[in-house]
């Protein structure tokens, strides 16, 4: 087995069976059922309202994803400088690159749970069936680079950063910041300073290309320039976090 | 059961007009050159319920002496339940909004569809409008009204499962887990 997948199953092993990630997926769960149970009862929905109630659990479910890869990619970095275990990791024959590669395998396969998780939870909500797979699909492919570019800054960010600590809530302060257009509608993001920020913000441009395809039912192709941001997002993290791993004058990985 | 009214509906335009000029002008001779009529597809649904597609099929005729230039022909959807009367935002309700017709020669005819999918319950009318920059009064054929019946959209039957079963079910697992966890600690200080 390589590296990168001994490392890869490693982290998603943490998520999948270890107490500590069964907390998480829990905490997701209870999360995204809130949110369904608020909606019982309401008996002044659309059709319109139940497409968004659709794409707002995939975006929840993209947010959530996002949080977890940020916590995974800080514990990754700075919590294993602190615990000591990133030093042993470090010094082995093992490629950077592999490593980073096995972290971030790590953190799509807790993705790949949380997806999992979302899926019958889309289910429920969507009962009228309209565009449920069109949300499936855009949660794989918009929300996959999206989750793994906040890992892998958060990851960046902890390698950087002296304390865990301080990484934890600058990860958790951006990812809020990202996700903004979660609790402001396109409406509210119209001014010119919001439409810099969509245009700019991968979290923006994957809600947007869900709210596209999952409510307005447009097609996947017309996504395709959100999709390839969205990746390019990802190939930028991958870069810093890549770059944050390699051994520099005057800065001490392992301390 | 959609019936249609067939005849069109000439609209007075007051905007921009000032009011030294604003006489009516609904008898405008120009104003009867486009006549307009839509009618529902027959193959639709004759009991519409929310998410059913509804398409109507309207027409132009330009009865003029000359070619109609510029021509826009445009949806609008009304509600109209008592306390729930206005015009609807087409967004979600249809792709295409308006069509522009560059030139209809005399006596020629423009044939076309509009689909609506039905997003909320209600009463509804659908109008269609036409227009140049020719004549200022605009034309307007409307439907009569057709009822769009109620569709639970969120079924707790579903939701309920889900939503209580799923974290449950992770609790049990995450209880199983701390558990075993303890007796295997418990096991290893015996030892």
């Amino acid at each position: 087995m390589s590296p990168s997948a001994a490392i890869a199953r490693y982290e998603g092993g943490e998520i999948l069976a270890s107490p500590r990630g069964l907390a998480w997926l829990l905490a997701a769960a209870a999360v995204l059922s809130s949110f369904a149970l608020l909606l019982i009862g309401s008996t002044e929905l659309g059709l319109l309202d139940n497409a968004q109630v659709v794409c707002g659990m995939a975006g929840l479910a993209v947010a959530l994803g996002a949080v977890i890869a940020a916590v995974m990619g800080v514990d990754a970095m700075a919590g294993e400088r602190e615990r000591g275990a990133l030093l042993p990791l470090l010094a082995t024959a093992a490629p950077r690159r592999s490593i980073l590669l096995g972290k971030l395998g790590g953190q799509a396969l807790a993705w790949a749970a949380m997806v999992a998780l979302a899926a019958p939870y889309l289910w429920a909500v969507g009962s009228t069936g309209q565009n449920l797979g069109m949300a499936l699909l855009g949660l794989v492919l918009f929300g996959t680079p999206v989750v793994l570019a906040a890992g892998a800054g958060a990851m960046a960010l902890g390698a950087l950063l002296h304390s865990a600590r301080a990484a934890l809530v600058a990860s958790l302060i951006t990812l809020l910041l990202a996700a903004s257009p979660l609790l402001l509608g396109p409406s509210l993001r119209q001014s010119a300073l919001g439409r810099g920020f969509d245009a700019v913000n991968p979290f923006s441009g994957a809600i947007n290309a869900l709210d596209a395809m999952i409510v307005d039912g447009e097609s996947l192709l017309s996504q395709g320039w959100k999709l390839t941001f969205a990746v390019a997002w990802l190939m930028v993290a991958y870069a810093a976090a890549l770059g944050s791993l390699q051994p520099r004058a005057g800065r001490d990985l392992a301390t | 059961m959609i019936r249609i009214v067939l005849h069109g509906i000439v609209l007075a335009a007051s905007a921009a007009v000032p009011l030294a000029s604003a006489a009516p002008r609904a008898c405008d001779p120009t104003a009867a050159q486009l006549a307009v009529t839509v009618t529902p597809d027959p193959r639709g649904p004759t009991a519409p319920r929310m998410g059913d597609r509804l398409a109507f099929r309207w027409m132009v005729v330009n009865h003029g002496a000359s070619a109609a230039t510029g021509m826009i022909v445009w949806l609008t959807l009304l509600r109209v339940d008592t306390g729930h009367e206005q015009a609807v935002d087409l967004e979600d309700w249809s792709t295409d909004k308006a069509v522009l017709v560059d030139n209809l020669a005399s006596n020629n005819i423009i044939r076309r569809t509009w689909t609506l999918r039905l997003i909320s319950s209600g009463t509804y009318r659908v109008l269609v409008g036409v227009a140049t920059p020719d004549v200022p009064v605009p034309t307007v054929a409307a439907s009569e009204a057709f009822t769009v019946a109620p569709k639970l959209v969120v079924e707790s039957i579903r939701v309920l499962p889900v939503a209580l079963g799923i974290p449950f079910t992770l609790g049990i697992l995450l209880a199983f887990r701390l558990v075993r966890g303890h007796a295997g600690t418990g096991t290893e200080d015996a030892d």
